[in-house]
């Protein structure tokens, strides 16, 4: 802010010097770096908190990998490969440099490097989380319009009950009944036979069961939080006064106006939900069989198969605070009131 | 002596005709109903399955939710004797949800009241001294957040090894650091409150403001997300169970008898539908108190 005053009367219009000046102060600029560097110390603890997790396990990896009846010396030279003698200082300094070289060990259960497992499994999660998401925002937007244009009418009553419900099911619950009903009852999906295969069609169709058991609680969080918002605006904000009194069309000023607003909120808050998002693979992958990250790594705890499990925890850990200092940055960018509002403070 | 005071007693004002009402008055006393029931439906189905679970097993005898007879096997619901049936070793349905209810109570209430002390005192004490303690207590809060919270859970309580207690402070590491941003953002709130700083300005001492002037501010928006809270808890701790890293085999849990019916989803439907029913009943019912309460208290 200071600096931003300071070259205010020696600017010369259009010029490069004046516009790197203005970038350099700009708030919004200021700001952003400053959320990127408190994000340093969070990522750190993140890191550190996954090793001590991991570490203070009660058994030995070495016997746990070789069995009961593993000699004594057989243990301790595994102990010796694995690295296990050192201190817990340095072997949580050696996996931190692993980890920011991109490389997080070898699995103890296949004898390959966690990455290329983590490589394998990735794409399904990410291709189950995106069909979540997009379904889950895509309908929040359109009830959540449709239901804020008459509040408290049927539709808006409707919605809400729906979203009661399921903001009410836990993901596994809501999985297994959608197993029945669908596959079971219906026979329009199989529950056994969940690869993605080749096809487009037969991925789509392997997924819906699974996107939908994971979208429907955040469709609901959505759709709660869109209307309650837009509905605010259409009641208090003086802009939908003004649109109004100047004869915009109704639809126009609910989609246009209070919608258009009340996407930054959501948006921030689908970034925040990222980290419920991913938790919930762990426990629906394995229902519907899928070979995504969220079955091996239940997978990798029933095995006890620690650099896999670390490596899975981190980065499901990291793209979650990924997301929450997405949400921050978003938030500050996208609205104009708090960029500056926060950063005159 | 001080002049003659007035006769308060006869200056109380002569009745006024009320005044004409834009909404008719049965609408209104209709309005009010909806609104005693939206909070008292909801409550009366968390004290009814409250009393199932804790109270139930004391004044009717119920069968053994661990253990059954092979002779009374897959008996279906409405069987004499097993309302809700058997399942393959011939336990009670009923019998199980009763005690796994319990556990499933004894857990998420004893993770919020973790939660509450634990967090509520990180939060406190980060929203009211500011500056350096809430940098750093803010920090180790993100840190906490930043976790997914099933992956958090299913990885503490593997490290820690299955039992109720380590359950308990596994699904706490979840709880701890969302009670402390619920009382680190109310605290920061009530704390630039006029009335605080003339505390303040009064000489009243940091113990005295927090308990007497802060936290009253506080509660109402603690208690509405406990409630919320408790749902999500009682969600994972299901997750962790039907994963199979929660109450071992022989304890009943809802996780768990979800977990197992699922393998004979075709035959048996019942298995995981009355389950699943239960623990749907449990968690709307707190989400629906906590969203009466928030509408009655203000709280957003």
């Amino acid at each position: 802010m200071a600096l931003a005053q300071q070259v205010q009367p020696q600017r010369d219009p259009g010029g490069r010097a004046d516009l790197a000046r203005r970038v350099a102060g700009s708030p919004a600029l200021q700001l952003v770096a400053r959320r990127l560097l408190t994000a340093i110390p969070v990522l750190l603890g993140v890191t550190f908190l996954t090793f001590v997790v991991m570490n203070i396990l009660p058994g030995n990896p070495a016997q746990l990998i070789l069995g009961i009846n593993a000699s004594p010396a057989a243990i301790h030279k595994l102990e010796v490969q694995l690295g296990l003698d050192h201190p817990f200082w340095d072997r949580y300094w050696l996996w931190l440099d692993g980890l920011l070289h991109g490389n997080l060990g070898i699995a103890y259960s296949n004898q390959q490097s966690v990455n290329s497992d983590i490589a394998q499994y990735l794409p399904v999660t990410c291709w189950l989380l995106l069909y979540a998401l997009v379904g889950a925002l895509a309908g929040g937007v359109i009830v959540a319009v449709l239901a804020a244009r008459k509040p408290n009418g049927l539709f808006d009553r409707l919605s809400l009950a729906v979203s009661m419900i399921g903001l009410s099911f836990a993901p596994y619950t809501l999985a297994v009944c959608l197993g029945w009903l669908f596959a079971v009852k219906l026979g329009w999906f199989h529950i056994i036979d969940s690869s993605l295969g080749n096809n487009p069609f037969t991925a789509i169709k392997n997924l819906t069961l699974p996107a939908a058991s994971i979208g429907f609680g955040l469709f609901s969080v959505y759709t709660r939080l869109l209307r309650a918002d837009i509905v605010e605006q259409m009641e208090r904000e003086d802009y939908i006064v003004t649109a109004k009194a100047k004869g915009v069309a109704q639809w126009r000023v609910l989609v246009v106006h209070a919608t258009k607003n009340s996407l930054f909120t959501l948006i921030t808050l689908v970034a925040l939900n990222l980290g419920t998002l991913i938790g919930a693979t762990a426990i629906i992958e394995p229902i519907f069989s899928l070979p995504g990250l969220g079955a091996e790594l239940v997978n990798a705890i029933n095995i006890n198969d620690l650099p896999l499990i670390e490596g899975i925890v981190v980065l499901f850990a990291l793209v979650t605070v990924a997301g929450n200092l997405l949400a921050d940055l978003l938030y500050t960018v996208l609205d104009p009131r708090i960029r500056y509002g926060r950063s005159a403070s | 002596m001080a002049a003659q005071l007035p006769d308060m007693t006869t200056t109380v004002p002569p009745p006024q005709p009320s005044l004409p009402s834009l909404v008719s008055s049965r609408r209104l006393k209709w309005r009010k109903a909806a609104r005693a029931l939206r909070l008292w439906v909801p409550a009366g189905i968390l004290t009814l399955l409250l009393f199932l679970c804790f109270v139930w097993p004391y004044i009717y005898t119920i069968p053994p939710g661990n253990a059954g007879s092979i002779l009374d096997s897959s008996l279906p619901p409405f069987s004499p004797g097993h309302w809700l049936g058997t399942d393959a070793n011939g336990v009670d349905i009923f019998s199980m949800l009763v005690y796994g209810g319990q556990v499933s109570f004894e857990i998420s209430l004893a993770v919020t009241a973790v939660g509450v002390i634990i967090g509520g005192t990180i939060g406190l004490a980060a929203g009211y001294f500011g500056g350096w303690t809430d940098s750093v207590l803010s920090r180790v809060i993100d840190v906490l957040i930043a976790f997914p919270a099933l992956v958090l859970v299913l990885a503490i309580a593997e490290v820690l090894g299955p039992s109720e207690l380590h359950l308990i402070w596994a699904l706490s590491a979840f709880a701890i650091p969302a009670q402390a941003r619920v009382f680190r953002g109310a605290t920061m709130i009530a704390r630039h409150a006029p009335y605080i700083t003339a505390a303040r300005l009064s000489g009243t001492g940091n113990w005295k403001i927090i308990f007497r002037h802060i936290m009253p501010n506080v509660i109402p928006g603690v208690v509405t997300f406990s409630l919320l809270g408790l749902g999500i808890i009682v969600i994972l701790e299901g997750a962790v169970d039907f994963l199979g890293l929660g109450i071992q085999v022989p304890q009943p849990s809802w996780g768990e008898m979800i977990a197992k019916g699922q393998n004979v989803l075709i035959a048996t439907p019942q298995y995981v539908l009355i389950p699943s029913l239960v623990l749907l009943i449990l968690v709307m019912a707190l989400n629906l108190l906590g969203d009466a309460l928030r509408e009655r208290w203000g709280v957003r």
